[in-house]
């Protein structure tokens, strides 16, 4: 089998021979040969397969062709992911970011411009793999069940393409390539359109990666109050502010938790030490102001009662 | 119609601000950590709820079946939609595989030769 594979790629790819490398390979991602016009479905289907969902390009169609393009868009494929109940997440324009995936497992969906002397072909293939010299990389692309393209090659159409690359994750399953501060954004800004519980997963997973990054901390407290566990969203300011005291934000939070739960005092304590850490910096937390002196002026007028446990 | 698919889209995200401003107040969100102040993320919340409207029209207008054009912006970020809202006949459309390409270069053939400009097939 193993020969018969290599001996079609040898007659439909520029490369001479590439054999399989299952150490650098993907080679149980599955393949789903495109019809016309249809390599955007066929390569969502290839990544969301992977991930565990069993679709067919046919019916994805519905969701990411458009007839007046005779394709899809970028975003689209996205959008069709999150309703699959997968978590999109747009990589880094760089080839490293691409093998950090791929080296996690993890198959990359990829825009490529396959067009010539100005004339444009956007395409949807999925990279799979690369060879151990990184002279060629492995695709699923087209009709190809393993396309070899030579890196620079696959580069040049890549770029035309934007450089656009996506993965399609299980909700608590992180890519391997992106920064903590990108995780949370991305999260932030699909907030409402990713799978429901695809949040508190996925901030469990960046905690547990990144234990003491503040802009997870920040990000999953705030999850977690949003959620309805004031009491983890209390643990996790309060963790947050052992390690970056002057992080006002998380201790105007702290303050308004601690009114909540009938600790007046400690709330006025806390939201005076947040606007005073405030005032040493007042370009960069100025749009704060508002928020903590609002929160302030409630524990002060708060009755003087005794805290109450959450 | 639109005017109206537009108003809704504008009411529903009032009244998620707003309830999430009541259940809150005085906390400090994650979009205003990461960047920007509160109104202009309300701001924005506006601007999607155009965007929404935009895009789900302009997919109908390019041959989306209607009634599946809504569920498909429902699953676009606001982020996205502002990205994409006015450009859907000009953003990348994946759709060509390398047969396609092959036939574009068929088809410049042919003009050139057409054309006058080559001579291509009448030699072969």
């Amino acid at each position: 089998m193993a020969a018969g594979a290599l001996a079609l790629a040898a007659c439909t790819a520029l490369p001479p021979s590439l054999p399989e490398d299952p150490a650098r390979e993907l080679s149980a991602v599955p393949f789903f040969p495109q019809t016309i016009h249809q390599c955007g479905p066929a390569a969502l289907a290839t990544v969301l397969g992977w991930s565990g969902v069993a679709v067919t390009p046919e019916a994805l169609a519905p969701q990411v062709y458009i007839p007046g393009r005779e394709g899809s868009l970028a975003v689209e494929l996205a959008a069709a992911a999150r309703r699959a109940g997968r978590v999109p997440w747009v990589l880094a324009p760089d080839f490293t970011a691409l093998q950090a995936e791929l080296a996690a497992d993890t198959p990359v969906l990829v825009l490529q411009d396959l067009g010539l002397a100005g004339w444009q072909a956007w395409h949807f293939a999925v990279v799979i793999g690369f060879d151990a010299g990184r002279e060629f990389v492995v695709l699923r692309s087209g009709t190809e069940r393993r396309r070899i393209e030579r890196w620079h090659r696959f580069e040049a159409s890549w770029e035309r393409g934007g450089r656009w690359a996506l993965v399609t994750l299980p909700p608590g399953r992180l890519p391997a390539s992106l920064p903590p501060a990108e995780v949370v954004r991305q999260l932030e800004e699909a907030r409402g359109v990713v799978p429901a519980g695809a949040p508190a997963a996925t901030y469990a997973a960046a905690l547990a990666r990144w234990p003491s990054d503040p802009t997870v901390l920040f990000a999953a407290a705030n999850d977690a109050y949003g959620s309805g566990s004031p009491d983890v969203a209390e643990a996790r300011y309060r963790q947050l502010l052992a390690l970056e005291p002057t992080a006002v934000a998380a201790r105007n939070n702290l303050a308004n938790l601690l009114l909540d739960r009938g600790c007046a005092d400690a709330a006025r304590a806390e939201a005076a030490r947040a606007l005073a850490d405030l005032g040493q910096d007042p370009d960069h937390h100025g749009r704060y102001r508002a928020a903590i002196e609002d929160t302030f002026a409630r524990a002060s007028a708060a009755p003087p009662r005794g805290c109450r446990p959450w | 119609m639109a005017l109206r698919r537009a108003l809704a889209a504008l009411t529903t995200a009032c009244f998620l601000s707003l309830g999430f401003q009541s259940a809150s107040a005085g906390m400090i969100g994650t979009p205003e950590f990461l960047s920007g102040t509160q109104r202009a993320a309300q701001l924005d919340q506006v601007q999607a709820a155009l965007a929404r409207a935009d895009v789900q029209q302009a997919l109908v207008s390019l041959g989306v079946d209607p009634a599946a054009a809504g569920a498909r912006v429902a699953n676009l970020s606001d982020a996205e939609l502002a990205r994409v809202a006015g450009q859907l006949d000009s953003l990348p459309a994946g759709g060509d595989s390398l047969l396609a390409v092959i036939g574009i270069v068929f088809v410049v053939l042919l003009i050139l030769e057409i054309t006058g400009v080559t001579d291509i097939f009448k030699k072969l």
